[in-house]
């Protein structure tokens, strides 16, 4: 029971890992003025940095949507529901890493 | 032996019931009393909130308003606010969640029933400084979000901003305290066999309020503890001149004062969840739908704070961030508000009372949902900050979202708390004279708001735009208090004059019915099992279930695992005023503080430890090593068991420790990144660097020693790590002279107190409990240690 409630709070609590360490490169970055030094594949630090954050997060999330470690249990299919309500927070509240103007 | 229910209820009340008299009354340690007490003196705390109100809406009620003085007039809406806030609606929920849950989990009691009183305590003695400083004209007057720099000596020399930092603080030990043991309370004393996946949804819904306030005050406290610093002795946390930052308090004020509007509409909504199947003679629709809407709720709530801070400067993309979290939480709301409709479609709603406040509840609060959108976009939220608009917000959201329910919640569990149905018609008439002035006050507001009526002005002698928007807004102010005065009266009325309420009136389905008529002190002579009713009342007073009676003279509850599997006995204390003296001696500490007695806040410190240890509970010559729960059901009690409650408990509060370090480490953080005028605090030399070093090594020998059970050892060694904090507190520089100073005298006062806690612990010898905190505080040391490297400090 106590593995089936972790797996439930994983997918939010990776998306909140994300949130944050997202929202400090920004901060870091904008004061470090990593913006206007360059990065990889034509963005520049600040961006690449964010981006590689946010899609290494995605990707952890993707791997928690299929892996059976997230199948039912006695929980149900709440792990498999949180896997999905972190990866769908990730996805939309973080989407201006690639959008918006950094500083 | 078989025993009636008579006999078995006065075995149980001769352990379980309040002493006599007004001794007696004090010493109470039982949730159903305590409980009670929250909700009525919260009760009567609304009440006052509700007259500042009342005066707030005399003087706008015209645009030259001469009823109040500016001065009075800042103090009456901080007051309100807080009031409302701190005293009115945090308490009820604790109150309303002292009270039903062990009720609704089928057990006896909290988890820590000294605990509950000594919360109860914090919360009036507070709460009463706080209300008699408007008495005396010393009340707060910075708005109850209390911003730097309008908060700081410079702008309020006076005590007025001192009373709302001690006083939210001291009454903060109660939501802390509350958050504690009920998280452990519905994690390990549910019915035997009732599975966290079985559990009924409102013990969800009071889980996750009682995780977010695990999480959610930590940020206010440290914020508060940082602004009283500053006030008392000059330390700069919030001087941009000195390297502070006035957004730093922002932050850590709405880092708790977002999750707090969901902290009060969880248990609201656990209400409604709750009371609608049985107003619909139904099941609720989507139980796992529910917890995961739960769950989504419990954590986007934490990543919205920055929307209250839109206007401050902050880039675009950090303001993409949280907007689009502030829209995404609208999404487990909404999915609560189809399942509510649902189990309204699939069953046969009947208008009762209840059900009428729900009703409210649904109207005001979608409303204030559909502008709190509005809100997260930030064009908008630009266009309207800090206006009337937003005022109407939050009261849609606040009274629909948590007021609207509570009264819900009051007029259904009303025949259980005082045996008695109520009188027919007055609480109808309450419910659409507080309806109609509620919607007449606040739907104007939005409109004076969108006119650009700023919040918080006394007068509005150059804008005759707005006179008539006041005018009618004001005029339903008054109607809506009328209403609210009727409900109360109803109440009343319902409890000296109604007729005997039959025992289960509204047919409902959970165990907080399965009980007599009110609810006895004990709530269940012997303990259902999962899946048992309000059917089985008589077979469990009757001694047919889990651990019968009181045939130890001892308050015994059932302790299980996260499956429900039965783990063993907890005896649980007795009355005592220990809860009652220790809210004295710590309120001490927050008097001398307050009135400027430094020197005298240490010993009031001692005194609070010296108190500390009397909480040790030893124990009991009846207590044995086993019980037979049931026939041929044998358990251990707590004193051949590892994982106690205390553990579970110690373990609990370890999570808002540490997210109070975190806040902490934030500021280190926020300081060095965006304050304009940060400068790195100074190296502190060699002596210096040769005490942290011992700091971190005197915790980890003292947490080998907690290892090796050697107490002693422990406390020597935590000795000497508070040593070395004092050497090295006089080598980091003058904490006056930059916020970064301050902010590590700060952390070296945090380890300190860690180490003087564990000393304490490891005397006492309970080491289960010392070893973890030790471990901690060595994790703590490690931290600390790693940031001064990174800072270059050594």
């Amino acid at each position: 029971m106590s593995r089936a409630i972790t797996l439930s709070l994983f997918g939010l609590g990776l998306w909140a890992v994300v949130f944050c360490a997202v929202y400090a490169l920004h901060g870091l970055g904008c004061a470090g003025g990593w913006a206007g030094q360059p990065g990889v594949a034509g963005l520049s630090l600040h961006r690449a940095a964010m981006v590689a954050v946010w899609v290494a997060g995605i990707g952890v999330h993707a791997w928690s949507l299929v892996s059976p470690v997230f199948g039912a249990g006695p929980l149900g299919a709440m792990p498999r529901i949180g896997a999905w309500m972190g990866a769908g927070a990730t996805l939309f509240t973080l989407f201006p890493v690639v959008l918006a103007g950094a500083c | 032996m078989s025993r009636t229910a008579l006999q078995l209820h006065k075995e149980m009340e001769a352990v379980w019931a309040d002493a006599p008299g007004l001794r007696g009354r004090a010493a109470s340690v039982s949730h159903n009393t305590i409980g009670l007490r929250f909700m009525a003196t919260a009760a009567v705390f609304f009440a006052i909130g509700g007259v500042l109100s009342m005066l707030i809406r005399a003087q706008l009620a015209t645009p030259d308003g001469a009823f109040l003085d500016v001065a009075t007039y800042n103090q009456i809406f901080t007051m309100h606010g807080s009031v409302m806030m701190f005293l009115f609606s945090i308490p009820m929920l604790e109150g309303l969640a002292i009270w039903l849950m062990p009720k609704i989990l089928g057990t006896r009691d909290l988890a820590y029933p000294r605990l509950t009183a000594l919360g109860y305590w914090c919360y009036v003695i507070g709460g009463s400084v706080i209300l008699l400083s408007l008495v005396a004209g010393l009340a707060p007057d910075g708005g109850w979000f209390m911003y730097t720099p309008l908060s700081s000596r410079a702008h309020t020399p006076g005590i007025n901003a001192d009373v709302w930092l001690l006083g939210v603080t001291f009454v903060e030990i109660s939501a802390m305290a509350a958050a504690v043991e009920i998280i452990v309370s519905i994690l390990r004393l549910r019915a035997a066999g009732m599975s966290l996946a079985r559990m009924p949804l409102m013990g969800w819904y009071i889980l996750g309020t009682a995780a977010m306030m695990l999480v959610g005050f930590p940020p206010l406290i440290v914020g508060s503890v940082l602004l009283e610093i500053e006030r008392a002795f000059d330390w700069p946390f919030f001087d941009v001149a000195r390297g502070g930052d006035s957004l730093l308090w922002q932050h850590l004020f709405w880092l708790f004062g977002h999750p707090e509007v969901y902290i009060i509409f969880l248990p609201a909504a656990g209400a409604v969840t709750t009371i609608l199947p049985v107003m619909c003679r139904t099941t609720i629709m989507g139980y796992r739908a529910f917890v995961a809407a739960i769950l989504g709720l419990v954590f986007l709530s934490f990543g919205l704070w920055v929307h209250h801070m839109f206007t401050v400067g902050i880039p675009h993309m950090a303001l993409a961030f949280f907007s689009a979290a502030s829209t995404l939480v609208a999404v487990p709301t909404s999915v609560q508000f189809f399942l509510w409709v649902g189990t309204m479609w699939k069953g046969r709603p009947e208008m009762h009372l209840p059900m009428l406040h729900i009703m409210g509840f649904f109207a005001t609060f979608i409303m204030g949902g559909l502008t709190g959108v509005m809100l997260a976009i930030v064009p908008f939220n630009w266009q309207v900050h800090d206006t009337a608009f937003v005022t109407a917000h939050l009261h849609y959201v606040l009274i629909g979202g948590f007021v609207f329910p509570m009264m819900a919640a009051a007029t259904y569990w009303m025949p259980r708390i005082t045996g008695r149905a109520r009188l027919r018609g007055v609480g109808e008439a309450a419910f659409w004279v507080i309806f109609v002035g509620f919607h007449g006050t606040f739907l104007i507001m939005h409109g004076l708001g969108l006119m650009g009526m700023p919040r918080r002005i006394a007068t509005y002698a150059d804008n005759p735009e707005w006179v008539l928007g006041n005018l009618t807004a004001s005029f339903f102010g008054m109607v809506m208090s009328a209403g609210f005065a009727l409900f109360f009266f109803d109440l009343v009325m319902q409890a000296l004059f109604g007729r005997h309420a039959r025992r289960n009136p509204w047919g409902a389905d959970s165990l907080d019915w399965a009980m007599v008529n009110p609810s006895p002190s004990y709530n269940f002579a012997s303990l259902p099992r999962a899946g048992q009713g309000p059917g089985d009342t008589l077979a469990l007073a009757r001694g047919q279930g889990v651990l019968a009676g009181a045939p130890r003279g001892l308050r015994e509850v059932l302790v299980v695992g996260a499956d429900g599997t039965p783990h063993h006995v907890a005896v649980l204390p007795g009355n005592t005023l220990l809860p009652l003296w220790t809210a004295l001696v710590i309120g001490s500490f927050f008097g001398a503080m307050l009135a400027g007695l430094y020197w005298a806040a240490p010993l009031a410190l001692a005194a609070v430890a010296a108190m500390a240890w009397r909480w040790r509970l030893p124990r009991p010559d009846a207590a044995p090593d086993t019980v037979e729960v049931a026939p041929g059901e044998t358990l251990p009690t707590q004193y051949g068991v590892a994982e106690t409650l205390g553990l579970t408990g110690l373990r609990t509060f370890l999570v808002a420790n540490a997210t109070a370090l975190a806040s902490l480490l934030f500021g280190f953080g926020f300081l060095a990144v965006v304050a304009p005028g940060y400068q790195p605090a100074p190296a502190v030399g060699a002596l210096g660097a040769g005490a942290l070093a011992v700091v971190v090594a005197a915790f980890g020998a003292a947490a080998l020693a907690a290892r090796a059970g050697a107490a002693w050892a422990g406390v020597v060694a935590n000795a000497l790590a508070v040593a070395a904090l004092a050497v090295l507190a006089g080598q980091i520089g003058d904490p006056t002279a930059q916020a970064s100073v301050a902010l590590r005298a700060v952390l070296i006062g945090y380890l300190a107190v860690h180490g003087v806690i564990a000393a304490l612990i490891a005397a006492g010898g309970w080491r289960a409990g010392w070893r973890l905190w030790q471990d901690y505080s060595a994790l703590a040391a490690l931290i600390a240690a790693a940031l001064a490297v990174a800072q270059g400090a050594s």
